[in-house]
């Protein structure tokens, strides 16, 4: 690709990570591995960077915070009319007419890709390191506008007020925040979820734990409703189904996504087959050999291509999960804390 | 007259004390003391007792605690008296403490997280309380601004009664392991410096006044500190221009931090904003002091307890480390909530209560439905509403002046620290609260009662809040109003304190409170600024007199009088 700015995600690979930021870049190291993600671009961290210094952003900003001085480190009301104050100013600013137009080129030549007019898009941020709270996404974005405006409010989301806490507390440059943008197809899902390859709860590794839901991966990660359950032990690939009544799923209208009634005749259906959960939790455990390290990972089930060509990854972190010995400790003193109420 | 009369008038609809139909609900009703003494207006006694009650029982069922579901409040003449909710079989505990076990979970697994979380979830709220401009808002605006304050105030209960109930369990596993482990509790020093060396907000406020003390020594200003009034000092120094230099800056800070008024627990005194009296009297205080206890202190104590917590885990065997570091560090989080939560949560919501009643106030009384905007205080929000759109169609002043007599009454006729049934009595009324766990009852009402110790020969006994012997001139104060009698190295005696009292502690030698328990204002702040906090003394105030030389060692809970 022409600019250094914008790369497409199949030529990505881990050694990009302060590129492009973690997340496009696993996705990258993904396809390597010759797993399948949706076709789509990275935006660099140096994009948002030039973005701010170009507009003068950054030099308002810094101005901004330096008049806020060290007080904002003790006042967290200070804080969220800090981060309203800095998300303004960025709104506010368009960004450069290149770097739009290099973005625009970009997301025609994957709709050319997709053979689709104003194809629709996922943007998501992409961290060069992990901070909280900057886990912007947009769903079902379509047009080159739309994604432009999209991409600027993921810049934006440096710095909301978790992001800004986030840097004070490690005693980093508040007023200096840039973050890589990933833009890509949406895949049209019959369901989607996460696979992990550790037990979170329990912190047991010989174990791959899968969640779903019909429609969008957002009503699996939003914690709102109940998904279906499916554990394949590592070792034997036997599966444990617990299957839930699904009632609501989240699904791409032509503006966005909504939340709808799942049909009767599908509540009570797994939402995905067994061929299919191994597939997911192979996927998974070749990821989790390559990176040496438990993986937290979205999955979506293509509606219309057939198996194994239906299974997409979105992404890929490594699993936060509570070692056995934590959540024990925690068992403990739940126990310890219910018995005073016995006496 | 007789009391009675006073209080039947009906003054909060449902929750006006009814001796009848209440004594048959419960046995036993207990004056909240450190609240509602003195009597509080009508408006702010609707708004604990309809909210506050709310919240006890929201936080109570969010828990699922096993044993209680919360209190239940009555107003009777200006007084908040309360009783607790049991829960009647062991069937519905053994419910209720499935529940409680998942409920729980988040005080432990993030503790901070949790909270941070409520904190800024409240100053979203109080920013958009404070975003409208009353003095141009229309009719209807401040009217459902008013709505808004109500919801708002809710929410802060709900919040304050959940986390405190949460929070509180853990401080007392924490005071049962220890007891069991290490062989100590909550009326021992070495427990107090495991917990003590904390910052907290209500604190930073205080270093930020001490700093104003600084700054105002170096702009020159000392003298005008130390000789104006502290009732005087906003107008003389705004009359001086390095004085109206200092003053831009002090309001700012009032602008951020003075979201509080001189009594936690009432919205008819200014918040710190309209009056800055009560923060410029804490400056001029400073001005003439040469350390700052907190400072130094701050340092010390956090010292000991790093030893304090090592000399602790030494003695707990290696596999048990884990969950009871776990423990110790949720039991420290208790006092910096315990703190924390009146700043960001009482006076903060009270502060803009005050603020949503005042505005409508002027209304009122510039349409003639009331002689002056305080005036609002004596309405319930029932009537505020009656007048809320149109002033000018009704006459409110009746009521007021009919509820402002009978609120003089109240604080005329001392109310009765606990209403029994007939037949009832304290020690079986005592024994209701600790039946029923309630974390709050334990921890801010009851208290450990004291062991009188012949052997120490000591005129009273009490238990210790916070560890040291200290040796001065005792001074008896009743309320708040009095705070600026204290003289530096006095001994305070009090029948409670909270926290608009914190200020004083800078300077003082040592604290004896009638009533209060480890988690109480006194204990807390005294551990942070190292001064003996003894407590429970019950009759501290009867029996001592100011200007008297007393030794507090509470280390062995022991007071003497030096001088008769």
């Amino acid at each position: 690709m022409r600019d250094p700015c914008i790369h497409w995600l199949h030529e990505l690979g881990q050694e990009h990570n302060d590129v492009v930021g973690k997340k496009c870049a696993n996705l990258g190291e993904m396809t390597r591995l010759g797993m399948q993600i949706p076709p789509g671009f990275a935006i660099s961290v140096d994009a948002c960077r030039k973005y701010m210094e170009l507009t003068g952003v950054s030099g308002r900003l810094t101005e901004y915070f330096a008049r806020l001085g060290d007080e904002l480190k003790r006042s967290f009301s200070m804080q969220i009319e800090a981060s309203r104050c800095a998300r303004e100013m960025i709104r506010s600013t368009p960004m450069p007419t290149e770097l739009g137009d290099d973005i625009e080129a970009s997301y025609e030549l994957l709709c050319d890709r997709c053979g689709t007019a104003d194809v629709p898009v996922a943007v998501r941020s992409s961290g060069a390191v992990s901070m909280p709270g900057q886990m912007e996404t947009y769903l079902q974005v379509r047009g080159s506008d739309e994604v432009k405006r999209r991409v600027v409010e993921v810049w934006e989301s440096a710095f909301n007020t978790r992001a800004i806490a986030f840097r004070l507390e490690r005693g980093m440059a508040v007023e200096r925040a840039s973050i890589g943008v990933g833009v890509m197809k949406m895949v049209n899902a019959k369901s989607a979820g996460v696979v992990l390859t550790v037990d979170p709860l329990t912190g047991e590794t010989d174990r791959a734990v899968i969640e779903g839901n019909w429609g969008l991966g957002e009503s699996v990660a939003s914690g709102e409703m109940s998904p279906d359950h499916f554990v394949m032990m590592k070792e034997t690939g036997a599966i444990d189904r617990t299957i839930q009544r699904k009632a609501r799923r989240v699904v791409s209208t032509a503006t966005g996504t909504a939340n709808t009634d799942v049909p009767e005749d599908l509540r009570d259906v797994p939402c995905l087959t067994d061929d299919e959960i191994r597939q997911i939790a192979r996927g998974a455990m070749d990821v989790e050999r390559h990176f040496g390290a438990p993986q937290d990972m979205e999955w979506v089930i293509d509606r219309e291509l057939p198996f194994p060509q239906n299974v997409f990854w979105v992404q890929a972190r490594p699993a936060k999960y509570t070692p056995r010995t934590k959540a024990a400790e925690t068992d403990y003193l739940v126990e310890q804390m219910a018995r005073l109420f016995r006496r | 007259m007789a009391p009675q009369a006073i209080s039947s008038g009906g003054v909060i609809p449902g929750f006006d004390f009814d001796p009848e139909s209440d004594l048959a609900q419960s046995p036993a009703w207990f004056l909240d003391g450190t609240h509602s003494i003195p009597p509080w207006t009508p408006l702010f006694g609707w708004f604990w007792v309809n909210l506050c009650r709310h919240g006890m029982q929201y936080g109570a069922e969010k828990l699922s605690l096993p044993t209680v579901k919360g209190w239940d409040w009555r107003f009777r003449n200006g007084g908040g008296y309360l009783t607790l909710l049991l829960v009647k079989s062991e069937e519905e505990r053994r419910e209720r403490e499935q529940r409680f076990r998942v409920a729980i979970r988040p005080f432990i697994e993030d503790y901070d997280a949790l909270w941070r979380g409520f904190v800024e979830e409240m100053l979203g709220r109080y920013d958009g309380l404070k975003r409208l401009d009353l003095e141009h808002a229309d009719q209807l605006e401040l009217l459902s601004h008013f709505e808004e304050s109500i919801a708002v105030c809710r929410r802060m209960w709900e919040i304050h009664m959940y986390m405190m109930y949460g929070t509180f369990t853990a401080y007392i596993l924490f005071e049962n392991i220890c007891r069991e482990l290490v062989g100590i509790d909550d009326t021992s020093p070495a427990f107090h410096s495991l917990i003590a060396g904390f910052d907290n907000k209500v604190l930073q406020v205080d270093q930020r006044l001490w700093d104003f003390s600084r700054q105002a020594q170096q702009m020159g200003l000392g003298a005008i500190f130390v000789e104006t009034a502290p009732a005087d000092l906003a107008r003389v120094l705004e009359a001086d221009p390095r004085g109206r230099e200092f003053m831009r800056a002090f309001r700012a800070f009032l602008e951020a931090d003075g979201w509080r008024m001189q009594r936690m627990a009432e919205i008819n005194v200014p918040t710190w904003i309209e009056d800055p009296t009560p923060a410029l009297a804490t400056v001029k205080r400073f001005v003439t002091s040469v350390d700052f206890n907190l400072e130094s202190e701050r340092e010390k104590l956090t010292r000991d307890r790093l030893a304090a917590e090592q000399k602790t885990l030494a003695s707990i065997a290696p596999e048990q480390r884990g969950w009871f570091t776990t423990l110790l560090r949720l039991a420290q989080k208790s006092g910096v909530f315990s703190e924390e939560h009146d700043y960001y949560l009482d006076f903060y919501a009270h502060a803009l209560i005050r603020r949503a009643c005042l505005a409508l106030g002027r209304r009122f009384a510039a349409a003639g439905a009331l002689e002056g905007p305080e005036d609002v205080f004596f309405l319930i929000p029932d009537e505020i509403r009656r007048a809320g759109i149109s002033p000018d169609q009704f006459d409110l002043r009746p009521i007021v002046a009919r509820r402002r007599e009978a609120w003089r009454e109240w604080s005329r006729t001392p109310a009765p620290p606990v209403i029994l049934k007939e037949g009832f009595d304290i020690d079986q009324a005592m024994a209701l609260l600790v039946r029923s766990n309630d974390p709050i009852a334990l921890k801010v009402v009851v208290g450990s009662m004291p062991v009188a110790r012949p052997e120490l020969k000591a005129d009273l006994h009490g238990t210790c809040g916070s560890p040291g012997i200290a040796e001065g001139t005792a001074r008896v104060i009743l309320s708040e109003e009095h705070l600026a009698d204290v003289q530096p190295g006095d001994i305070l005696v009090a029948p409670t304190t909270s926290p608009s009292w914190t200020a004083v502690f800078s300077f003082i030698k040592g604290v004896v409170v009638d009533r209060g328990a480890s988690l109480s204002h006194a204990a807390i702040v005294g551990r942070e600024y190292g001064i003996p906090v003894l407590m429970n003394v019950f009759v501290g105030t009867q029996k001592l007199r100011s200007g008297q030389r007393i030794r507090v060692d509470a280390n062995m809970g022991a007071l003497y009088v030096l001088d008769r």
